[in-house]
């Protein structure tokens, strides 16, 4: 009686692990990515981000769960352009998970569709300073990026999984038209204030500045990870004050000393940001990350009155 | 991790399990050394030299802008010697200023150095300084491999050579009675010690190194005098402590040099505490 239990027991253990193995296991490094997965994949797919929102995606600490969340993964979505480059290949290397190599068939870099910004023309020289040879890898900050991202992924989930195919493009127009309406009244919201400058502590906005119409003018934060010389920081006050400049940008991960400083001599606001959905705890979806960020936004702008 | 079986956990984190044996058998053994000379920020400082050594690489003409190039690793190894040559230069016996001085001042000069190095760099620079320290947790078979043969090479060199190696750690004013050449033998230690920090931190990172190195020594001079007990209590508990940290990283999903870097503290602390009743008894 007892064999016939435990038998079973693993009969049925079997045929859950069937129907969960007929979804599509997807891992991305972001949470953006993961978000947008999510919209395309529905419950076809399950999916997970390695990185969480409020980490700096340059620098993430591995785990051991991530090697073994690579292991079992059908699909690894990243954002390439060297973001993770400091962490992410040696655990691919190490998850020994054919499909996920570079070269396989469940390996997606989202970047590949996307609308890549400041990406250096002809001869990169010493004197251009910090360039990211492949462009800026912040780039889903723009929704029209978020919809090439998903489009990416739609038929990357259609060629691994060919019997959703219906189910994942009815999604894809789903999630183009829900893009296209909030596109609209993000929009509208900043309309007033196009061509607003700003200045930013890294350089992660790019995409949205250019989406949004607004003007960065400057970076707090020179190159990356180096701190900023006395000289450009006082050029940097200088400029704020000549433009008027009211509004500086800080990721949730960057320090607030300097911004600050530079805040009390200018007279101007830091708005510590979230670039990445799961910054802060209300941003749980790719919407949400730009009605958050627009709404700070023009509250500032309306309290400074610039 | 539910539905993995647990051989798979395990074939997981053998590389860097076996990792961590392979540093605890070097550095025990190196930390010894280091405990007796009084030197114990010598690693923190070989490693920010070497560094500052792979930043300059960066620059030199024909570079890729590759941090894995080997010309990287050549020139961070010839720093790691020139550091080497300076701290073998400045033991003066019965000098008023401490070596563990000069050490510290060659710590803090060469990380500054490094930020200047980067501030000047086209690109790569906000990687640079996570490629140089490694994640145990990333650690292949192909480098375990590697570091198990120059490590074994390392050791056997010190092997042959223990009577210099120990009387200049050891003993501080007999060597030169004895016309050794403490020079020359403090240039040799200093590099082969340089040698395997720059590849341990390349592969686990800078505090986890540094724990391999003097916790299991001091956690040893609790217990014994002679240099063979010393170094068996070293490597037990340094295997302990590996076999119980990976663990507990695992169980608890914590980034795995940290784990294991706390573990040593905790197993420290036990080991202080236990020692007056072992005495009493």
């Amino acid at each position: 009686m007892k064999k016939n239990i435990a038998g079973l027991m693993l009969l049925v253990a079997l045929s859950f692990a069937h129907v969960a193995s007929a979804a599509v296991k997807v891992i991305t490094t972001t949470e953006d990515l993961a978000a947008i997965v999510k919209e395309i994949g529905g419950d076809r797919v399950s999916v997970e981000a390695l990185a969480r929102g409020y980490q700096d995606p340059h620098f993430v600490e591995a785990k051991p769960s991530f090697i073994l969340k690579l292991h079992s993964a059908d699909l690894l979505v990243l954002v390439g352009r060297e973001l993770e480059v400091a962490w992410l290949p040696p655990l691919i290397t190490q998850s020994r998970n054919t499909k996920i190599q570079p070269a396989g068939m469940g390996y997606l870099d989202a970047s590949l569709t996307a609308r890549i910004l400041d990406i250096p023309t002809g001869q990169i020289t010493r004197a251009m300073g910090d360039v990211h040879p492949q462009g800026n890898p912040h780039y889903w900050l723009e929704p029209g990026n978020g919809r090439r991202v998903a489009q990416a992924v739609q038929q990357k989930l259609t060629a691994l999984s060919a019997a959703d195919a219906a189910y994942f493009s009815q999604r894809y127009a789903d999630f183009d038209r829900r893009l296209t309406e909030a596109e609209k009244r993000w929009r509208a919201m900043i309309a007033p204030y196009k061509g607003l400058k700003i200045v930013t502590y890294h350089r992660s906005w790019p995409n949205f500045a250019d989406a949004f119409g607004l003007d960065v003018i400057g970076y707090v934060e020179p190159k990356p990870g180096i701190p900023p010389s006395p000289a450009h920081t006082l050029a940097l006050i200088e400029q704020m004050k000549r433009q008027n400049i009211k509004i500086i940008l800080v990721e949730p991960y960057f320090d607030l000393k300097t911004p600050n400083a530079i805040a009390r001599d200018t007279g101007a606001q830091v708005l510590v940001m979230p670039p990445s959905v799961g910054g802060v705890k209300e941003v749980t979806n790719y919407f949400q990350l730009f009605d958050y960020d627009l709404n700070l936004l023009v509250s500032a702008i309306k309290q400074s009155g610039a | 991790m539910g539905d993995l079986a647990l051989a798979q956990v395990v074939s997981f984190l053998a590389a860097p399990f076996v990792a961590s044996l392979i540093l605890t058998g070097i550095h025990a053994y190196l930390g010894v050394h280091v405990v007796e000379r009084g030197v114990i920020f010598v690693d923190l400082s070989l490693a920010q030299i070497a560094a500052l050594g792979a930043t300059i690489a960066l620059f030199l003409p024909g570079s890729t802008g590759d941090p894995h190039a080997p010309s990287v690793y050549w020139t961070s190894l010839g720093f790691t010697f020139i550091g080497a040559a300076i701290f073998s230069l400045v033991r003066v016996r019965r000098s008023r200023i401490p070596q563990e001085a000069i050490i510290g001042i060659s710590y803090a000069v060469a990380s500054a150095a490094a930020i200047l190095a980067m501030s000047k760099s086209t690109s790569q620079a906000e990687h640079l300084k996570d490629m140089l320290v490694g994640n145990i947790i990333a650690v292949s078979w192909g480098e375990v491999a590697k570091t198990a043969a120059l490590y074994g090479a390392v050791g056997i060199f010190h092997f042959i050579f223990r009577r210099q190696f120990l009387a200049i750690s050891m003993q501080h004013d007999e060597p030169e009675r004895t016309g050794l050449n403490v020079r020359l033998w403090d240039f040799l230690f200093y590099a082969s010690f340089g040698f395997v920090v720059t590849s341990s931190v390349a592969i686990a990172g800078v505090l986890l190194v540094f724990c391999y190195l003097i916790v299991p020594s001091v956690a040893a001079m609790l217990y014994a005098e002679s240099i063979g007990r010393r170094l068996a209590i070293g490597w037990t508990m340094g295997t302990v402590v590996s076999a119980a940290g990976v663990y507990l990283s695992l169980i608890l999903d914590l980034p795995t040099g940290a784990t294991i870097v706390c573990t040593f503290g905790v197993a420290l602390i036990v080991m202080w505490f236990v020692r007056p009743v072992l005495k009493r008894a």
